[in-house]
């Protein structure tokens, strides 16, 4: 393809913000010294991981730069913080987690099951919400860490983290609280000392705010009860033992303050948001929006297109210059729909046609405006060659939409 | 992960969707034969009928000279059922002749599939089976004909062993024995059974027992399952008016209803009780009384006070307004 193509799968990654490679290049080239050597010229490496350290903390509003981890990616992140507050609390063998979280928690939390703790995992409501009274009920004396995302990556729905922890908290004190912001840091303002400071442990990623690939950033409030999971050097003083990404780190501090200046281009994204999906609900039929009625995300859209196949739909875009991403098992090397979808209870029928949207700030109203005027053809060329479709009546085939709602909701 | 999609497949594929002159969408009117295969839990399925030229009395004269499909599916999906009638209508083939395609054969034609897409092939196999025994039994030929064992297709009615893909135990073991499935992953690239949950792997009677029973291998000794610890029992709080936490949470109730509501409906309002934790009540106020400035007021002077005095004085009212 000669054209640069129409990049609307930014939950999956970003780009990197040229300002960002700017500040990552002298450390990849001149200044590679080691940020743990004694001799001075080591110290400019040094002291740029603390710049981006304070760069990071203040765009989660955490109160010290000291409680900001640098680590390699939020799976990272993720697999240190539940092990980390389950090591630091010995004697609690039980964690409380969520149906749609990233694999990068409900594995490690099925995982954790081989090793002998329980694990709840709790449901979400048909738009992908929680309830607050399941994370109450679930609550056992021995529960040593709660795990709940802030957004959620498929469909972009947003869960009460702050109040959550805090309800939490009045239960015990002493369980910890961790919520994945992979998706949420840089694109929703936030505060770890405002609406988030019942939070123990907050998990990101570089490269959704559009810093490198190969960077994370982990929020350890001071005092929570948790133990470092990469043990072996004095890095991060003593808690993520490893030689410094030294470039990804300081492309996340930049990466940081550069989205926290963007925040205001969340209204513009929210409009986009509203847009493209009051468009595609007027020009296609048997289609909905997944999450809708929850809170969401202002970047995120998952449709689902009933009787078609999602796999097909991408590689039909793809076609058309425009990448975006599915729910359906054809695209997952398993033959299973997303697991975010079918704890929503989305008929399995619409689960295989669900498409994702997720914009950034340097999607332009003409690129979604493209998606609108193509995607119609797509899904009516895919539906025209569907046993399920009436191409004539433009209509579910009769029978068809009642034999799925039966057998699936 | 990337595609790994042929030339071919993809050629196919778009041919397909664009509506393309010589592709094969749709559905012959009055069909000789005429098969079905997948479904939409699936995320596959495919409709396929075809025509054939009546040269003569004898049915098995007869040759296949239309084919059509309509497919819910994936890219090698829609390409397998377009080179599926492709193959058919090039070859010019009788139903006899045709019911020896076999998924391997459409695989050979799009040059290749992924190995997780291979079940895509199957589906084309299969349906076209089914299409050609539907002729049959239009044309009164014998099932022993097509060298089917006419007793197979009621046999796959059976024990449902993939409950995701609702795929029987005779079904599975016939396509373990035909295309050769040594191993879960093989069986599940082929016809997906335990391609999603997997709790069908290694299960009593699961693929793995009906593998070693087709392919006669000792059972392998079974990992011990994860037998999840059992809950603790809570430390008993030892409260000083000994009441259990059922009791107490028995009594919050009551006084919610004979006192609290009351109260709260006079101005149009209501509560909830959320959960109660020791001596901890969650609870959401509804109506006007969720979105009334003076909420915290109302929990502390209405419902925190009359749990008190009513119930136990330690009591914590905690507002939930998520």
């Amino acid at each position: 393809m000669s054209k640069q193509p129409i990049y609307l799968d930014n939950n999956a990654t970003t780009c990197v913000a040229p300002e960002v490679l700017d500040v990552m290049l002298p450390f990849l080239k001149e200044q590679y010294y080691n940020p743990s050597s004694t001799y001075p010229e080591a110290s400019f490496a040094h002291d740029a991981i603390e710049r981006a350290r304070e760069q990071v903390a203040r765009i989660v509003g955490a109160g010290t730069r000291s409680e900001i981890l640098f680590t390699g990616c939020a799976t990272e992140g993720n697999n240190a913080a539940l092990w980390g507050a389950l090591r630091a609390n010995p004697d609690r063998k039980h964690v409380v987690t969520t149906a749609v979280e990233h694999p990068a928690v409900l594995e490690v939390a099925k995982d954790l099951q081989r090793f002998g703790y329980r694990v709840t995992v709790l449901p979400v409501d048909t738009a992908g919400r929680l309830n607050a009274g399941d994370l109450l009920k679930a609550l056992a004396p021995d529960t040593a860490i709660v795990s709940i995302m802030h957004a959620n990556n498929e469909t972009g729905v947003m869960f009460p983290v702050g109040e959550l922890a805090r309800l939490v908290k009045r239960v015990d004190p002493k369980i910890v609280f961790h919520t994945d912001a992979t998706q949420t840091v840089g694109k929703v303002p936030m505060s770890l000392s405002k609406d988030l400071a019942a939070v123990d442990l907050l998990t990101m990623s570089g490269h959704k705010v559009h810093a490198a690939k190969g960077v994370g950033a982990m929020f350890v409030r001071r005092g929570a009860r948790w133990r470092p999971f990469l043990i072996g050097g004095h890095q991060e003083r003593g808690r993520r033992a490893g030689t410094e990404n030294v470039a990804g780190i300081v492309g996340l501090g930049r990466a940081c303050t550069l989205a926290l200046e963007s925040y205001r281009e969340e209204e513009r994204l929210r409009q986009l948001q509203q847009w493209l999906e009051q468009s595609i609900k007027a020009k296609i039929p048997n289609v909905f929006v997944n999450g809708e009625g929850a809170e969401r995300l202002p970047n995120t859209s998952n449709f689902a297109f009933e009787y078609v196949e999602g796999e097909g739909i991408l590689m039909a875009l793809v076609d058309a210059g425009i990448l975006a991403s599915s729910g359906s098992a054809c695209t997952s090397g398993s033959l299973d729909p997303s697991h975010v979808l079918k704890a929503m209870n989305v008929p399995f029928s619409a689960a295989h046609g669900s498409l994702r949207i997720s914009m950034s700030r340097y999607t332009t109203g003409a690129e979604v405006d493209r998606l609108i005027e193509v995607l119609p053809g797509v899904i009516d060329s895919l539906r025209r060659i569907s046993p399920y479709w009436d191409q004539e009546k433009n209509a579910p085939r009769e029978g068809v939409d009642i034999f799925v709602q039966e057998k699936y909701r | 992960m990337p595609w790994d999609y042929s030339n071919k497949v993809m050629q196919l594929f778009r041919d397909a969707i664009a509506g393309k002159a010589g592709t094969h969408f749709g559905k012959v009117e009055t069909p000789d034969g005429q098969g079905h295969h997948g479904s939409m839990q699936c995320g596959d399925a495919m409709e396929f009928t075809f025509r054939v030229d009546r040269t003569g009395d004898d049915p098995k004269l007869d040759r296949i000279v239309e084919a059509r499909y309509q497919t819910f599916g994936c890219t090698s999906a829609i390409a397998s059922s377009e080179a599926l009638c492709r193959m058919l209508e090039e070859r010019k083939i009788t139903p006899i002749e045709a019911i020896a395609i076999k998924n391997a054969d459409i695989v050979d034609y799009l040059e290749g599939l992924p190995p997780q897409k291979l079940h895509c092939s199957v589906m084309g196999a299969e349906a076209l089976q089914a299409a050609v025994v539907d002729w049959a039994r239009k044309r009164d030929v014998p099932l022993s004909d097509l060298g089917i064992d006419p007793s197979q297709l009621v046999e796959d009615e059976g024990r449902v062993v993939c409950h995701c893909f609702t795929l029987t135990e005779p079904y599975i073991r016939r396509k373990v024995k035909e295309l050769n499935l040594r191993s879960i992953e093989e069986i599940s690239a082929a016809i997906k059974a335990g391609g999603a949950c997997t709790s069908c792997h290694h299960e009593p009677g699961g693929l793995q027992d009906i593998l070693n029973d087709v392919w006669g291998v000792q059972p392998a000794p079974v990992a011990s399952p994860n037998v999840p610890l059992p809950e603790p029992s809570p430390s008993s709080p030892a409260g000083r008016n000994a009441r259990t936490p059922y009791q107490l949470a028995k009594e919050v109730e009551r006084v919610v209803d004979k006192v609290i509501r009351p109260r709260l409906a006079l101005e149009g309002g209501d509560i909830e009780i959320v959960e109660i934790r020791d001596k901890k009540v969650f609870c959401r106020l509804l109506g006007v009384c969720a979105a009334c400035v003076g909420a915290q007021q109302t929990l502390n002077f209405v419902v925190e006070d009359s749990l008190r005095q009513n119930v136990d004085p330690e009591i914590e009212v905690i507002p939930v307004t998520v």
